[in-house]
This record gives structure tokens, C-alpha cells and sequence, in this order.
């Protein structure tokens, strides 16, 4: 009984700064689910972008294979050495690089990303929502 | 007194004493690490609900309420521990939440989800999720080992 009187006043003190943090810090997240993560666009964005993107599929093989927004290149992690000459065979500096995976959810893309800018290529943008997002808008 | 009892009792002493010093430890181990977990991901409440939001557990609203809450919940929860302060409390928060988490990321691991556990917001690098559930086991352990303070 001790121990449950003595959580509940813990999580009563943690509510203070808590409160006070969600009002004030400038990092806090928005209300609204549609918030962009660094280097992050919408499908909007990017459509608007017209032909000078080159899409880069993040998925698995298999899932490329099934589906793909059209033009895309495969690159993921897993066989980064066999399809990193190929994307940069497709490549030229004056594209802007849109990297997707399956949805929101999936990191993927994000690590496709910061692997393409590590070996010099820029700039790299990663879609909001992935292919979910792109399944859905069409 | 005879020797064997004298034996016994300088048996049960010592590894009582163990036990004492295995129980600091272990207070000392869970405390910082809750009140870094905590103070780590502080600082950027945005980037912790977009970690919460790749569990795909919760809606997004509820997300940002726990983004908030929770690293200062941790925090203070840590420090308590760590301090001795409401221990039993914060013992008690330490082990529900531990419990918490681990359900969360066996559930990311079940449902094939590729995500980093975001324990420690973007501190640290990337883990995925049976590494966490590991750790998450063994500080369970040492929970249950404070708890035998308490028996």
C-alpha cells in the first residue's frame, strides 16, 4: 500500500514539469499527426517537384519486385554493394533524391538516406508515409 | 558458542552482506538508468513521439501526451530510486514500466516492425528490438532483486 501511495505521488510530481515542458519547449511535438521529420516531404511537395526527382525504393527486393512507384530504383541496406553502382548509373547531380519505404512506420528509408548522403549524394529527401502514402494517393 | 555454529553464522553474514551490496547495485544501476532514459529524450519531445509513433501501438494524440510525460515520469522516477527517496514507489514505477516496455517492443518484434527501441531517444545508437528486450529482462531481474528487500 506504501508503494502504490508513494507511485501515485510520483506520477503526480512528473505531471508538473511535464505540463510546463508541452507548453513551452520548442521541440514539442505538434498536436496534429502530420508533423515532417528532418529531411522529411509530402507526397504534395514532391509531386510538385515534377520530373526532376528520382525516386529510390528502400524496400526489400521482393516487395520492389510486387510494386513500385514508377521509374524507382532499388537501393536498399541489405545489398547496398550490387545496387549502389546501379542507382548511381541512373543518377545525375541536378535530381532531387526521394527515398520511400512501406509507410510512417519504417526506418528504412531515414537509413537509405543518411547512407546516400555519407557517400556524397545530395539532395535527399525521404517521403511521409512511404509507399502506403503513394498506394493511397492514387 | 560451537565452531559449526560459528561457521554458520559467519556464513549467513556474508552473504547477507553480498546481498546488500548486490541490492545497492542494483538500486544504483536502475536509477541512472531510468533518469538518463529520461533526461535524454527531455530535450526533444517531438523526435521521442515520432520514435512512440513507429510502435504503431497508440494514435498520435496519445503519443504526444506520453512524449511529454514519460521521459520526465523516468526522470524523476530515477532520481527517487537513485536517491532513496519514495523507494519503494519509485521501485514500483521501475518495474511496471520496465514491464511496459518490454510488452512494447516483444509486440514491435511480433509483428515484424523494423524500429529502434528509442529508449534512449537518438543518443545512442541503433539497437533494434531484441537487444532492448535482453537488457529489459536483465534490469527485470535486478527489479526483482531489490524487491527482495521488501519479502
Amino acid at each position: 500500500m506504501m508503494s502504490l501511495r508513494q507511485a501515485v505521488l510520483i506520477l503526480l510530481a512528473a505531471l508538473v514539469p511535464a505540463g510546463i515542458s508541452a507548453l513551452v519547449n520548442p521541440r514539442r511535438p505538434p498536436w496534429s499527426g502530420d508533423a515532417l521529420l528532418p529531411g522529411e516531404e509530402k507526397l504534395k511537395t514532391v509531386l510538385a517537384w515534377g520530373p526532376k526527382v528520382l525516386w529510390v525504393d528502400a524496400r526489400s527486393q521482393n516487395e520492389y519486385e510486387a510494386e513500385h512507384v514508377p521509374g524507382a530504383v532499388l537501393l536498399n541496406l541489405e545489398d547496398w554493394d550490387r545496387l549502389f553502382p546501379r542507382f548511381l548509373d541512373r543518377w545525375s547531380p541536378d535530381q532531387k533524391i526521394v527515398v520511400y519505404c512501406s509507410a510512417s512506420s519504417c526506418q528504412l528509408s531515414h537509413e537509405v538516406a543518411k547512407r546516400l548522403e555519407q557517400s556524397g549524394v545530395s539532395p535527399v529527401y525521404i517521403l511521409k508515409g512511404g509507399w502506403e502514402e503513394w498506394k493511397a494517393a492514387r | 558458542m560451537e565452531s559449526g555454529q560459528v561457521t554458520t553464522l559467519t556464513r549467513d553474514s556474508a552473504r547477507s552482506s553480498y546481498a546488500r551490496i548486490g541490492r545497492f547495485l542494483a538500486r544504483l544501476v536502475l536509477g541512472a538508468l531510468f533518469a538518463s532514459a529520461g533526461a535524454l529524450k527531455i530535450y526533444d519531445p517531438g523526435a521521442f513521439a515520432i520514435e512512440l509513433e513507429r510502435y504503431q501501438l497508440v494514435p498520435w494524440k496519445i503519443g504526444v501526451v506520453t512524449a511529454n510525460y514519460l521521459p520526465w515520469l523516468e526522470l524523476l522516477t530515477g532520481i527517487c530510486l537513485f536517491l532513496k527517496w519514495f523507494e519503494r514507489g519509485a521501485l514500483l514505477l521501475v518495474t511496471l514500466l520496465l514491464g511496459i516496455f518490454t510488452l512494447a517492443l516483444a509486440s514491435a518484434l511480433v509483428r515484424g516492425l523494423n524500429i529502434d527501441c528509442g529508449c534512449f531517444g537518438h543518443a545512442l545508437v541503433s539497437t533494434g528490438t531484441v537487444i532492448p528486450i535482453l537488457r529489459n529482462v536483465v534490469l527485470l531481474l535486478l527489479a526483482g532483486m531489490l524487491w527482495t528487500k521488501y519479502r
